[in-house]
């Protein structure tokens, strides 16, 4: 998902953007273009539609990642939950989440401490691997990712490896994927059984 | 002969409120029913219901600068979870006066419903103890009514709005009418017979709550569905809420006007024939002042809003509240403090094979044990607390990465326990409500200033709650017991209640035995601000009690010509 197609679904905070996606056309421009064009009984449908922009919180607000950063935080998204018996982190959309949370909703010293362990993350595989660590095998990225869980990584913050887990855990089991193919979604479960044997689904229920 | 807009102007559209306009309206009066919130309908606006983590705006947690810089006060009630943000007020843009204000907690709602949207739903009456405790140890003014008076209205409200619960026999937990409780899970139901066998006379039941356990046809009702999603409002009719349960059978005798954002600022008062003649509102969209007149008024915009309103009604050319002839407007403003928690492991093997399918809306509770037959001689404090709890397993701790990761995600941790006792808060004569005339807000209303401290009984039954509830941890044979004692800010049970205290004697009182005015015959305040006291349990039952015991009464005089 490119930058600019981010910027579309999230409307207001990206003025600059938008208005490229637009043709230079802010709002009420075009709906006053549109009215001039087709009478009034247009342009109600077309104000409605317009004015169901997406509300913030759902993708990032503006690019919070570069784009070898977004294939890096894929590449350790993956690995953390990697596609098994059911999709993993990149099928459910972690890196968009984590992207989100990092423009939106992270304090800036939380998002420059997680910059800079990406940062030493990949030079630390470039150092070990000679290459990227996206470009590096499974086992290699593991290996890293080993180095960086228990602490041997020098230069890396201690929290780093905690911080991109609990992301990706919660990015995870929030999507629609994890909710409803990793775990079992029951929207209206319509009873309580407060003595259900865990055997019948061998899974966790999605809240 | 006087003209009025309407019969009754009700303030507050949240569970008192709903209540006034349904029971008025249902005698016959035309009535107008004021919220300062915007309109929720009953399905229609309930705009998060039924939606998945993925569905709701940053997946469920508001980002913490926006909480911090508009939610200071609400994101204790819950204000930072994006399902129900829409539901609670914007402390910046409506706050109170920090600056001067010990540390409190006032969270507010923020529509037509008030916290009825959004409360816990915990549905106790108070006992013939709680009634008697003033009188009996000596703080604040003597309740001058007695349980069997408000007996038949809990019992009348309780019928209409659905309640479950279990019948126990409990002096200082009355039955009231209910529907089958809800039940429990194999953990609660373990602690359940060990605790009480080991401890004679403790009691572990289902916590009586106003989700329905069965339909309720004729109101446009269904029980619950275990989606444990009451907070985004239900579209079942599960739960007891204005939207749900008052607003339909008030509009379905078409003696109702509702309407939303409206700011009541203050009551007009003509000192000659000692009455309400006006209720002054700001339109929150237009900023428009008009003023609504009607025979009879009844407050219940809740304890502090109706508090507040009632301190900016002055007498005229005078800087007093009309309602104040007493000098105690304002004053005994209590809540529960239940920031002390505990807790503990179910070791038993025999209960690892099951979950729990289904979500329940409600939990577990332990009424009252202390100081029930005058006081105990172990406890160093007056009064007492009760517990709520539930117990569940969490999903297994995350261990390395990767598949192994994923699958032990897959697991359940172990069955545990969690309790928080809510303790009775004693009516102190200097905790205060006050306005700051120096401070208006953007209604043109002084802002409130709080000065509320919990004090050294509340503290000690704190401390004794935790040392009670390790000991039935460990006396039920819980493992991996403990238990804390946090920071104690009132409001933050959002049980907040008095401020315009009920009493027998006009010189010690704001209400009378009816939640009429003293110094206003034909103004009732039915919300949490009449409470003497707080008891231990939850108080909306008891509000709704007295709500359609003072509509009844109300609508006696008014026919009667007394007022």
């Amino acid at each position: 998902m490119s930058a600019i197609r981010l910027t579309i679904l999230t409307g207001t905070r990206q003025t600059v953007l938008r208005r490229i996606d637009m043709g230079f056309l802010d709002r009420r421009d075009l709906l006053a273009g549109t009215a001039a064009l087709f009478g009034a009984e247009l342009v109600a449908p077309l104000a409605k539609a317009l004015a169901a922009e997406m509300p913030a919180g759902f993708s990032p607000s503006h690019a919070a990642l570069t784009v070898d950063q977004r294939i890096l935080v894929s590449a350790i998204s993956e690995r953390i939950i990697p596609t098994t018996d059911t999709p993993g982190a990149n099928a459910a959309g972690v890196p968009a989440f984590i992207e989100m949370m990092l423009a939106d909703w992270y304090e800036p010293t939380d998002r420059n401490e997680f910059m800079n362990g990406l940062g030493v993350l990949e030079g630390y595989a470039r150092i070990q691997y000679g290459t990227a660590f996206a470009s590096a095998a499974p086992e290699e990225q593991d290996l890293v990712l080993t180095q960086a869980m228990t602490g041997k990584i020098s230069g890396l913050a201690g929290n780093f490896f905690e911080h991109c887990r609990q992301l990706t855990i919660m990015g995870y089991y929030t999507s629609e994927i994890g909710c409803k193919q990793e775990r079992v979604y029951v929207p209206v479960p319509g009873r309580y059984d407060g003595k259900y044997p865990y055997a019948q689904v061998k899974r966790v229920f999605s809240s | 002969m006087a003209t009025y807009d309407f019969d009754a102007i009700v303030i507050g559209s949240g569970i008192s409120g709903g209540w006034a306009a349904k029971e008025l309206c249902e005698k016959g009066m035309k009535v107008l029913m004021l919220d300062r919130g915007r309109m929720v309908e009953h399905r229609k606006d309930y705009i998060t219901e039924g939606k998945g983590p993925w569905q709701l705006p940053y997946r469920g947690n508001l980002p913490p600068a926006e909480v911090e810089r508009d939610y200071i006060m609400a994101k204790w009630g819950g204000a930072n979870l994006t399902a129900q943000t829409h539901y609670y007020n914007n402390d910046r843009l409506n706050p109170i006066d920090f600056e001067n204000s010990k540390p409190f907690r006032w969270v507010r709602p923020n529509q037509v419903g008030g916290k009825s949207l959004i409360w816990g739903r915990v549905a106790l009456r108070w006992s013939k103890i709680d009634f008697e405790a003033n009188k009996r140890d000596g703080h604040g003014s003597p309740w001058p009514v007695t349980y069997d008076e408000i007996a038949p209205w809990y019992s009348y409200v309780e019928k209409y709005a659905g309640i479950a619960g279990s019948k126990e026999g409990l002096p200082q937990l009355p039955d009231g009418e209910y529907q089958p409780p809800h039940p429990m899970n194999v953990a609660e139901t373990w602690v359940k017979e060990r605790l009480e066998r080991a401890i004679p006379g403790r009691k572990l039941i289902s916590t009586r709550t106003a989700n329905m356990t069965e339909d309720k046809p004729e109101q446009g009702r269904a029980r619950c569905q275990s989606r444990s999603m009451c907070a985004r409002g239900c579209s079942f009719g599960a739960y007891f809420s204005t939207q749900s349960v008052t607003l339909p059978a008030a509009r379905k005798t078409n003696n109702l006007t509702l309407l939303s954002d409206k700011v009541v600022t203050n009551l007009e008062y003509d000192p000659k024939t000692k009455r309400v003649t006006g209720v002054r509102v700001v339109d929150a969209n237009t900023m428009q002042a008009h003023v609504y007149t009607s025979r009879i008024v009844f407050l219940c915009a809740s304890t502090l809003a109706s508090t507040q309103i009632l301190l900016n009604s002055r007498l005229p050319g005078s800087e007093r509240s009309f309602a104040d002839s007493s000098g105690l407007l304002g004053h005994y403003i209590m809540d529960h403090s239940f920031r002390t928690s505990f807790w503990g492991t179910v070791p038993d093997a025999e209960l690892s094979p099951y979950i729990a399918y289904g979500r329940r809306p409600n939990g577990v509770y332990i009424p009252r044990f202390r100081n029930l037959d005058g006081q105990d001689a172990d406890a160093d404090f007056v009064r007492g607390y009760g517990m709520q709890g539930a117990a569940g397993r969490s999903p297994a701790g995350a261990v390395g990465f990767g598949k192994a990761m994923k699958e032990g995600l897959r697991q359940y941790g172990p069955w545990e326990i969690r309790f928080n006792a809510f303790a009775e808060c004693l009516p102190y004569e200097d905790n205060t409500l006050t306005l700051n005339p120096a401070k208006l807000d953007r209604f043109g209303v002084p802002l409130a200033v709080f000065n509320v401290t919990f004090r050294e009984n509340e503290m000690r039954m704190m401390r004794d709650a935790a040392l009670q509830g390790e000991a039935m941890m460990r006396a039920a044979g819980l493992v991996g017991v403990g238990s804390v004692n946090e920071e104690h800010v009132p409001g933050d049970a959002i049980h907040e209640m008095g401020g315009a205290c009920m009493g027998a004697d006009p010189r010690k009182s704001v209400v009378n035995r009816w939640s009429q005015a003293h110094d206003a015959p034909n103004l009732f305040i039915t919300d949490g601000a009449q409470m003497a006291s707080t008891a231990c349990v939850n108080p909306s039952m008891t509000f709704m009690a007295f709500t359609a015991r003072a509509a009844d009464h109300a609508v006696k005089l008014v026919k009667a010509g007394t007022i």
